[in-house]
């Protein structure tokens, strides 16, 4: 028998198609019409894990099917491996980075940034008709080949097995080395020892130590941003100017101002107007990275901010939201809760720190746009020391209106894991809401176990 | 054989911590350090005691340390902060004040849980991960200037270059006295075991600098005494070389269990044993040479270098494997140590080319795996006395 698969209602079809295109980087667009007939057509033939009622997919994808931009998000996260393999038939240059790190300088040199969960998407996209067993068990098996040949110790593999065997088709990794991560500088390295030559290698330091106090820190950093770009060029063959940066900063600050705007919308609301998922993945569009393309993503952002201001306004509540749900904030590199099953056991997540710090740092127009950028990088309160980084997460906390935190890291993210039980401390200490820290276990595999102790959170709530 | 010095070491090691004690009444200050790249010169120039922060081995410590520190960070760094929160080492127990770097991400963590739950005063030193462009020296500079601003705010005084030059001295006499002593282990008729010498470079953390040259020149006398001209040769078919983690004062689960299996140690690249004081050349008598004179040292593994075929750490270890007639490498990486554990595979593949075998252990400081280490390191020694004999029935 088949596994019973999640529909689009054609109930919803007529206002879908009333919404925008989505206008992406080569000009391209698409219409309401042709992402509807992938979502209820062409998408559940090739994903049809994605679409598979199952309750331990991690993030089931948008059923909010009045809200046509999460609909959107979910058409963009379908369509990405095909995507990427069409950007680089088309010779477009695309570079694996960190997770926690905005993506100015990439744009401005016309290169794809995508960070380890996009690699992974990439590569899991390229296959299809799987369930999510048969999903599951392919991504243990690569996984399983990456610890091998990496170390069983990396919290995150980033695709290397695939970049090295030339399946995906990455042409420089080149990271920021931010201390959150304390993988992927040594992840970087391991490509030295692979079979794939071609794929250049840089990691772009980031000091330490707020640094963003001493002049020749943020010099040290800009210099590593001029080395990102020129090393970017010599891969796209074009020359990168200081204009072509200062567009980019422009560009990628309307990302960050109008995921800004949007988060605090939705938090301004008493009734939550979208579901977990879907705020995450509305918010996170403010970043214009999440997509493999930095236009589309704005297209679908602002057309975001619209459709949620309405919602705010008409007091509309998203989907599978619960009445009074106990809201929670996350913390934690690279990893989140079960948006879809917490809703269930009666919370919803209002926030995470990830992601939302370089977000919410806008970029200084004028003057030397690498002085600037690289000042408001080592700026990014995530990578602030312990009091700091925890004030500014009360901070969100706060504006949130979050009852509970949780700070869940990573098997094998060290550098997260070791400050956990500091920043929970603070918070506790100086908001009094309850907190838990959550260890994920080998291979972040999402399970039972895990989810029984955050529904126990959230029972204690 | 024994040597009669190395009795004077352990003797003035017990007495030590009451030395410090004193000499804090008196009103010095200790400064406990760890990092690779802590320019440890500086701290002496600047009239504290410096003493080394590097403890291991002790599982109890390790959970304590993991309360605060969390599970999933190194067994080492676990411990340090358990030891912290205890406050019983009698090392410890005497620090002033922190002097941490960022050489490994780990390491400063660290360093920030200590000051956040313990109070420390800390002052750390940042250390660029791009170590070798020049741009990365130039940041350097500027951070071990700013490293030893905030240490002299503590001391209370300023750094002259003629004290700073007579410490660069000293560490130096200590280094190339060290080199001599090492030498000796490896040699015929192992007048020193390579385990003597790796407790007497450790001592080093600890003691007085000053008397612990004369302690150094003394036992070279006694070794010059025993064996004129030491020649390294392959004299027996398990000569075994450790690379990887660090072994600290504290542990000695693998050293003992590659004794036992019959293993002869002559040689190591840890940065608690010979590596640090190899190869260190200071340029020029300021905080910038002494920094730099570090940071040009063979890097360590918890910087990322990104060609395979010009990497310093694996030419070192080259080097030192082949001036130590070692027959094969145990490695050893301990539980989250990720510099160690991320090039475990390639450096096996580096050395497989030239013929030379390596076994990664893995290990915390936990006694369960004790057999199974005990084991596969049995198999390892068997493995390559038979590849030795056979080589040797070739030669004949
Ligand atoms: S979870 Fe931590 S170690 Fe892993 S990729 Fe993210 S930041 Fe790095
Ligand atoms: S190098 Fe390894 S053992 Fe040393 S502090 Fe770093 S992670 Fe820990």
């Amino acid at each position: 028998m088949g596994k019973q698969l999640f529909r689009y209602s054609e109930a919803n079809k007529e206002g879908f198609l009333d919404s925008d295109n989505i206008t992406f980087n080569d000009g391209s667009i698409v219409t309401p019409e042709e992402i509807w007939h992938y979502l209820t057509v062409e998408g559940p033939v090739k994903y049809p894990s994605a679409f598979e009622v199952n309750l331990y997919q991690g993030n089931r994808g948008s059923r909010d099917e009045t809200l046509p931009t999460s609909l959107k998000t979910r058409y963009l996260g379908l369509t990405f491996s095909a995507r990427m393999e069409k950007a680089k038939d088309n010779g477009k240059s695309i570079a694996f980075i960190q997770g926690g790190q905005a993506v100015d300088p990439y744009t401005a040199a016309d290169t794809i940034a995508l960070r380890p969960g996009l690699v992974n998407q990439w590569n899991n996209g390229l296959e299809y008709g799987n369930d999510i067993n048969k999903e599951n068990l392919r991504r243990k098996k690569s996984k399983e080949k990456a610890f091998h040949d990496m170390s069983f110790e990396a919290c995150q593999t980033g695709g290397y097995e695939h970049v090295q065997a030339g399946n995906l088709r990455i042409d420089v990794i080149a990271p920021y080395t931010v201390l959150r991560c304390s993988d992927v500088s040594y992840g970087v390295e391991a490509h030295r020892h692979g079979p794939n030559k071609d794929v250049k290698l840089l990691n772009v330091d980031f000091p330490l130590r707020n640094q963003a106090d001493k002049p020749w820190a943020i010099e040290y950093f800009a210099g590593n941003l001029r080395r990102l770009v020129h090393t970017l060029d010599e891969v796209t063959g074009r020359k990168t100017t200081e204009d072509d940066l200062l567009k980019a900063i422009k560009l990628h600050n309307e990302g960050r101002r109008l995921g800004t705007e949007l988060a605090e919308l939705w938090w301004s609301a008493d009734i939550p107007p979208t579901n977990s998922d879907d705020r995450a993945s509305l918010v996170s569009l403010g970043n214009l990275e999440t997509h493999g393309d930095v236009q589309a993503s704005l297209s679908v952002l602002k057309e975001a901010r619209k459709f949620i201001a309405e919602r705010v306004k008409n007091g509309v509540k998203g989907h599978a939201v619960t009445d009074n749900p106990k809201r929670l904030f996350i913390l934690g590199s690279c990893v989140g809760i079960n948006g879809s099953r917490s809703e269930d056991a009666g919370a919803i997540v209002v926030g995470r720190d990830d992601q939302w710090s370089h977000c919410s740092s806008l970029v200084e127009e004028e003057g030397d746009p690498y002085y600037n950028l690289a000042k408001t990088t080592l700026e990014y309160p995530y990578e602030q020391g312990i009091e700091k980084r925890a004030q500014w997460t009360i901070e969100q906390i706060r504006k949130s209106r979050a009852d509970g935190v949780i700070f869940i890291h990573n098997w094998g993210c060290n550098t997260q894991a070791a400050i956990s039980r500091p920043i929970v401390d603070i918070i506790k200490r100086e908001t009094g809401i309850p907190t838990y820290i959550h260890e994920r276990d080998l291979h972040g595999l999402r399970d039972e176990q895990e989810q029984n102790r955050v529904n126990a959170f959230i029972e204690m709530l | 054989m024994s040597i009669q010095t190395l009795e004077i070491i352990r003797k003035r090691l017990e007495e030590r911590p009451e030395e410090l004690r004193q000499a804090r009444k008196n009103g010095h200050k200790v400064v406990g350090w760890t990092g690779y790249n802590v320019p440890e010169e500086i701290v002496h120039a600047l009239g504290f005691i410096p003493v080394r922060i590097a403890l291991g081995g002790d599982d109890r410590l390790v959970e304590v340390g993991a309360r605060y520190a969390s599970s999933k960070t190194c067994v080492f760094i676990r411990e340090i902060v358990g030891a912290f929160s205890e406050n019983k080492d009698p090392y410890i127990q005497q620090t002033d004040i922190l002097a941490f770097d960022a050489t490994c991400l780990q390491n400063y963590r660290a360093a920030e849980v200590i000051e956040y739950f313990f109070k420390k005063d800390v002052v750390v030193l940042a250390v660029p991960r791009n170590f070798a462009e020049d741009d990365a020296k130039t940041y350097f500079v500027h951070e071990a200037n700013e490293f030893t601003r905030l240490l002299e705010e503590r001391a209370g005084r300023l750094l002259d270059n003629a004290t700073l030059g007579e410490s660069v001295a000293l560490y130096n006499d200590i280094r190339k006295t060290l080199k001599s002593i090492y030498t000796f282990q490896a040699a015929r008729d192992n007048v020193i075991s390579w385990e003597e010498v790796y407790d007497l470079i450790q001592a080093g953390d600890l003691l007085d600098k000053k008397e612990y040259l004369s302690l150094l020149q003394q036992t070279l006398a006694e070794l010059t005494e025993l064996q004129h001209n030491p020649v390294i040769e392959a004299d027996c078919d398990s000569r075994i070389f450790i690379s990887g983690s660090l072994i600290p004062r504290g542990d000695r689960k693998l050293i003992s269990i590659i004794n036992l299996a019959g293993g002869r140690i002559v040689g190591d690249d840890l940065w608690s044993g010979i590596l640090p004081h190899l190869d260190l050349d200071i340029k020029e008598i300021s905080p910038a040479g002494v920094a730099l004179g570090y940071l040009n040292r063979t890097p360590h593994a918890a910087l990322p270098y990104l060609d395979l075929e010009s990497d310093r750490r694996l030419k070192k270890l080259h080097e030192l494997l082949s001036q130590s007639r070692a027959h094969g490498v145990i490695y050893h990486t301990l539980r989250y140590c990720d510099p160690f554990t991320f090039k475990a595979k390639e450096t096996k593949n580096v050395l497989a080319k030239s013929g030379i075998p390596l076994l990664e252990i893995h290990t915390e400081y936990a006694g369960s795996d004790y057999e199974a280490m005990k084991t596969r390191v049995e198999a390892f020694i068997e493995m390559i006395r038979i590849k030795s004999e056979l080589v040797e029935e070739e030669a004949a």
